[in-house]
């Protein structure tokens, strides 16, 4: 029943009993009880029984009175019964010999005449946890789920739950879930049916992956007639099993605009609840059931500004901060809804830090055109006034700000006071501000080099700042005097400098001021090529090694590599694929929101649910061509966190999700000499050139992920679809694969027979892998030996950038291929189906 | 899935196992208290006291009461908001047990405290956390409990939160309108935002079942109701009812209907938006004699009608935290330096509306200074204070029914009070 806290390190207190002596004392005491019935042998029994659960507690070893404890368990008194179900639950684990001594008592009490007794006796059965004896289990469970009394009812659906994860067989070859299923429709009791549909919810979808029935059960739980059941009956339940029948609602695929609002009307109310779990439950239902219709998505956001606002600043400050975590979620996909109410995202003097980062990061979303000015004054008493933390979140809120193109005269201003206030670590943000600034905005050059020049390089030793400070050397090497001199001293002081980031950095400047004032940085130059050499770290060696094999072979060439003519950033490549986002806000109300990344980053396999895509594909071997393509998107990625040096915060959040694809793993080690030094040349020129696959790959998920949480049955009747034409260059990544594998559903599943030159040419998986990308077909992944191949395929639309995920399995012995295709578009999966089986039956023709 | 959690901890100051529940058998306590005592560690460091903690695949999410942390190990991904919210509600119950919950309570009540948290949850999932209803079933005092035990009526009762055969020889209804204004006025004098929560606060000593009937100035309401409403009538922005108050009743005709709790519970909650005028005003100016000596002046107005009256008003003053030898006078109250916050606190018993009162301070600084001063904490000014029958918004109880079908007459108290919420004024 409870917890093992046998704390056997830590050595008792001298106040405390230090064990034997007492134990054996309390044994002797309980046994002249046992057979007691003189008049006051509960209380004094009590007394004893405290004695030994706080023992217990405090981590002593009592397991030697296990059977006196049990022989005086035969009384009537409840509490006497809770101290000896707690005692027996914590030690029958442990000791195997007493589990079954403990199972007999237990299986007794489950038949008491005090529903109290039958109730918890039969949650402390189930809470034992022995596999072995999980035989014992059913008898009791199966009464108890027809216990007249709804107390014993209640624990019974929970129990069942239980002996689902001890022993899942056993549970369903007793039939539960289906008396589950009917408890849940009809008892009278709210909290038993809570607890059914909780239990059910994740009976069924663990089992799911192991029968069809089971998944048909799982989609029969959002069913229209269980659904309404529920809700109708939603005021019964308590405000925590409301959040558990909301949470199923907000799975719901309604049929039709009047089933939306029948829903919403039905649950307008729930947005009063004091509880905030329900109201942000209540929320959760409504944003997921307008999503396919626009307007009445916007209204629902204007319904729920003022409930959440409420929740944000009023309650505890763990409750504003996952408040806080939603807003910022919610911001993202629609920022104009707060943009009148940012007053409510100034903090307070005395808010805990992870109150006020997640204001600052709300102020910084919801600043607009209109109400710039004043956020930004606000953040700028931020950064004079309070602790230092937040002052440089400040900085960088305002940084942030600045690049969204709002009133940035104003801000210029204002962060070139801020390099004057000469305090090192606004000094410090402010720097890497300036720079991202000035890649974005060069027309500032002239004001902000006037301030940066003034800037001791001394009073700069963050690594962040001192490169940025590092990079406006090089770069207006032209506009500031000291330039090659200040260069020169840092170079003085290369074995000095512990970060390679800055050594990689002074490497390049040094470059690019050489190329403009060549007779003042030559010596520079010479010295810091002869340190970068010597350099014990291979990035700043190879680097080092390009440079000056570049100079050797042409000056010209080294210009137009190190220097070529600059175009402004336009936008900082995002962090996040709007992919991530949207799958994040499908998981609204969650732990997911709070981390800001989906749920499969975070949680192991057996605790998200069955989906066995991961193991899959990363069993298989990655044909040449995908090997390929993960250079470029890793590429990409290595791009993005080079360019948003200053601005990214949120870049260690997908550190332990890239864990998750295995994969990439293989076609970085194939040849490490090869992808290093791309990434060498690529950080060279990654500084000034913004990557366009990146920004495509963006402007493209966006498209991609439009209808993605449509309910499929809302979505219009497409247009008769015109000739399919894909488009030959398409990119995907890996991961990007992985989810939309996992997000899809099939909309084609079919067998369809292999020429016989096919099956001829079919040799290897490469084979069919380039012939297929011919027909601008890509290969993710494939893998297999004769007779069986497996393939996964991937396409897009022409100029829509909407993707076909194809799972492939050739078995050449029967000349058969089975095809599972998904579709971003379901209206056109069966156009690219007869595309795809055409360009696989023209395979080995010659 | 909404996910369950998988254990529930009470730790102590130091961050060890006091005492623990594990409802799934997938999070050690071991576990749990590494992680825990590694994040206690870093206390100096803002940064990482995220009240949602991951760790090796657990997330753990804890809150703390005085010296102790209640906090829960999941490793599904379960429902922020609402397992914080839950650990809220612990803190309740186990206030409602042991008066206050703190390490020695819980070392007290070992016993009380297992069979609470073998109710509040079953595996992972939160089922009742209404000390009422709880008491119900685990009596406090053992001794006094009956020997046979029925299963809690409210469970079945179609009125969960109240028992039936509940008496009282007087039927007495108290009921409190509190209004805390928060506001934050910026240094130059402007008010940067300011709002009203405002809390319904009953405690109600009832026989039976009774309906109450509450009826407010609501705008809406007295709009529908056809009445005159010039500018006796409120506008509530966003209310919150207790789960007592039939919500669907009140989206139709706006009438808020009850069975309540017995004993005390937040009846409704509302928030305003609107511009408040600082109710007290507070300026103070200081100056630098010299490099070892600071002064201080400092003016508090109250802004509210002269037949109102403040009272415990407590102004904190912050000072430098090297500031010695304070001499202070005050025209009115009494004044005491706090050097452990850095502040100097001004305490006025009773201040009446419309008037105006001074205060001088003289503080020593040490005449060397460090080399690198330590960036200063600027604090804001901040106030505290109560006044007795008024609100801010104006709201008033225009009656408060009691129907019982014993028929007893019964008892409405009402009383309204405005405080000060977050109230801050960098004014100095």
């Amino acid at each position: 029943m409870a917890p093992p806290p046998v704390y056997n390190q830590r050595s008792p207190s001298p106040s405390q009993p230090s064990g034997k002596g007492e134990v054996s004392d309390l044994k002797m005491q309980l046994r002249q009880l046992a057979g007691s019935r003189a008049p006051g042998t509960d209380d004094a029994k009590r007394d004893l029984f405290k004695k030994v659960i706080s023992y217990m507690t405090i981590g002593i070893d009592v397991s030697s009175v296990f059977s006196e404890m049990v022989m005086c368990s035969a009384t009537s008194d409840i509490v006497l019964k809770k101290m000896c179900y707690l005692y027996v639950g914590n030690y029958a684990k442990h000791n195997p010999d007493l589990s079954l001594l403990t199972i007999n008592f237990l299986q007794r009490d489950c038949k008491d005449e005090d529903p109290m007794i039958r109730g918890l006796a039969l949650r402390s059965l189930c809470s034992l946890r022995v596999a072995n004896l999980v035989e014992y289990l059913v008898g009791p469970l199966g009464s108890g789920l027809k216990d007249s009394n709804n107390y014993v009812r209640m624990v019974a659906a929970m129990g069942v739950l239980k002996l689902y994860h001890i022993s899942a067989s056993t549970c369903v070859d007793a039939d539960f879930p289906t008396t589950l299923k009917h408890l849940m429709l009809n008892d009278p009791d709210a909290q038993v049916v809570a607890n059914c549909l909780s239990a059910l919810q994740e009976i069924w979808s663990l089992e799911a992956s192991k029968s069809e029935e089971a998944s048909r059960e799982r989609e029969a739980l959002l069913s229209k007639p269980v659904v309404y059941y529920l809700l109708n009956r939603i005021k019964e339940f308590n405000e925590w099993a409301q959040c558990v029948v909301l949470e199923l609602v907000a799975k719901y695929v309604p049929s039709d605009s009047n089933d939306i609002f029948d829903i919403m009307n039905l649950l307008e109310d729930r947005l009063q609840h004091a509880n905030g779990a329900v109201v942000l439950a209540t929320i959760k239902v409504f944003l997921q059931l307008t999503l396919s219709m626009t307007d009445v998505h916007q209204q629902v956001y204007e319904r729920i500004k003022a409930p959440l606002l409420t929740l944000m600043s009023s309650g505890s400050p763990e409750q504003s901060y996952a408040m806080l975590s939603h807003l910022h979620l919610l911001v993202m996909r629609a920022p104009y809804i707060f943009s009148s109410d940012y007053k409510n995202f100034y903090c307070q003097y005395n808010e805990p830090f992870y109150v006020k980062k997640l204001k600052l990061e709300m102020l910084t979303a919801v600043a607009n055109e209109s109400n710039t000015y004043e956020i930004v004054t606000e953040l700028c008493e931020y950064a004079a006034n309070v602790d230092i933390p937040i002052a440089r979140e400040s900085i960088r809120a305002v940084g942030k700000i600045a690049l969204q193109q709002y009133d940035v005269n104003a801000i210029v201003d204002r962060l070139l006071q801020f390099l004057e206030m000469e305090k090192d670590y606004v000094t410090a943000e402010t720097l890497v501000l300036v720079k991202d600034l000035l890649r974005k905005y060069p027309q500032w050059s002239h004001d902000c080099i006037a301030v940066v020049g003034n800037i001791s390089s001394k009073n700069v030793q963050e690594p962040k700042a001192k490169a940025a400070l590092i990079w406006m050397l090089g770069e207006y090497a032209q506009d500031m005097q000291d330039a090659p001199y200040i260069l020169e001293s840092l170079i003085e002081n290369w074995d000095e400098e512990h970060s390679a980031e800055v050594r990689l950095h002074l490497l390049t400047a040094v470059m690019k001021c050489f190329l403009r004032r060549p007779p003042e940085t030559q010596k520079a130059l010479g010295d810091a090529l002869a340190s970068g050499l010597a350099d014990f770290h291979q990035d700043v060696h190879d680097r080092a090694m390009l440079y000056y094999r570049l100079l050797q072979y042409d000056v010209s060439v080294a210009e137009r590599v190190v220097n070529p003519p600059k175009q402004a950033v336009s936008v900082f490549a995002d962090t996040q694929s709007s992919e991530i986002k949207d799958r994040i806000f499908d998981e609204f109300n969650s732990l997911s929101v709070v981390y800001q990344k989906p749920s499969y980053m975070f949680t192991d396999k057996e605790h998200r649910g069955p989906f066995a895509f991961s193991e899959e594909l990363g069993s298989l071997s990655i044909g040449v061509e995908s090997a390929d393509n993960i250079v470029t998107a890793q590429r990409v990625e290595a791009n993005d966190k080079d360019l948003l040096l200053g601005t990214s915060e949120k870049e260690e959040s997908r550190g332990p999700g890239n864990n998750g694809s295995a994969y990439n793993a293989p076609a970085y080690d194939g040849s490490p000499a090869l992808t290093a030094a791309l990434q060498t040349q690529l950080d060279l020129v990654s500084l000034d050139h913004t990557p366009a696959a990146s920004v495509s790959s963006t402007s493209l998920a966006i498209d991609d992920l439009l209808g993605l949480g449509l309910p499929v049955a809302s979505t219009p009747a497409p247009p008769p679809p015109p000739a399919l034409e894909l488009n030959p260059k398409a990119v995907l990544d890996p991961n990007s694969f992985q989810q939309k594998w996992r997000q899809l559903p099939i909309s084609i599943s079919q067998e369809i027979s292999i020429s016989p030159q096919g099956i001829t040419a079919l040799t290897t998986p490469q084979a069919l892998i380039r012939h297929m990308q011919g027909q601008s077909i890509h290969c993710m992944a494939s893998g297999g030996q004769a007779p069986n191949f497996k393939f996964f395929f991937f396409a897009q639309k022409a100029k829509e950038s909407s993707n076909y995920l194809v799972e492939c399995i050739i078995n050449t012995s029967a000349s058969k291929a089975q095809l599972k295709i998904k579709a971003d578009d379901q209206s056109t999966s069966e156009a690219f189906s007869s595309l795809f089986q055409s360009a696989l039956s023209k395979f080995g023709l010659p | 899935m909404a996910g369950a959690a998988s254990a529930l901890f009470l730790l102590d100051i130091k961050g060890r196992v006091l005492v623990w529940r594990d409802y799934r058998g997938d999070v050690s306590a071991a576990q749990a208290e590494r992680c825990f005592t590694k994040l206690i560690e870093k206390e100096g460091d803002p940064q990482s006291q995220d009240p949602v903690v991951y760790d090796d695949g657990v997330t753990y999410m804890y809150i703390q009461h005085n010296n102790v942390y209640l906090m829960t190990a999941s490793r599904q991904n379960c429902n922020a908001a609402s397992l914080l919210l839950f650990l809220h509600r612990v803190v309740d119950v186990f206030k409602h047990y042991f008066e206050e919950l703190e390490e020695e309570s819980l070392r007290d009540n070992f016993v009380v405290v297992y069979e609470l948290l073998d109710e509040i949850m079953d595996f992972g999932y939160p089922q009742y956390t209404e000390a009422k209803i709880l008491s119900e079933f685990i009596k406090t005092d053992a001794y006094r409990m009956e020997v046979t035990q029925r299963p809690p009526m409210a469970v079945t009762n179609a009125v969960s939160w109240r028992s039936e055969g509940i008496r009282y020889k007087k039927n007495e209804v108290f009921l409190d309108v509190v209004e805390s204004v928060n506001i934050l006025v910026n240094s130059n004098g402007q008010i940067v935002r300011s709002d009203v929560v405002g809390a319904l606060k009953m405690r109600t000593y009832l026989s039976g079942m009774p309906e109450c009937k509450l009826g407010l100035n609501d705008r809406v309401l007295l709009e529908a109701q056809g009445r005159a409403t010039k500018g006796k009538a409120i506008d509530l922005d966003d209310i919150k009812f207790h789960q007592c108050v039939r919500l669907a009743r009140f989206e139709n005709d706006r009438t808020i209907s009850f069975i309540p709790p017995d004993g005390s519970f937040d009846l409704m909650t509302y928030r305003l938006s609107t511009q408040v005028k600082p109710l007290i005003w507070v300026e103070a100016q200081v100056e630098r004699h010299s490099r070892s000596r600071m002064e201080m002046t400092v003016k508090a107005r109250s802004q509210f009608k002269e037949r109102s009256t403040a009272t415990n008003v407590e102004i904190e003053l912050p000072v430098p935290s090297d500031a010695t030898n304070p001499n202070i006078r005050t025209s009115m109250g009494s004044s005491t330096y706090a050097p452990e916050n850095d502040a100097l606190v001004w305490k006025i018993k009773s201040f009446p509306g419309g008037k105006e009162y001074m205060l001088r301070a003289e503080f020593t600084l040490p005449s060397i200074t460090a080399e690198e001063p330590l960036p200063e904490r600027k604090a804001p000014i901040r106030v505290k204070f109560e006044i007795p029958y008024f609100t801010v918004s104006g709201i008033q109880v225009r009656y408060l029914k009691i129907i019982e079908k014993s028929g007893y007459q019964a008892l409405p108290w009402v009383r309204y009070i405005t405080m000060a919420g977050e109230y801050e004024l960098r004014l100095i």
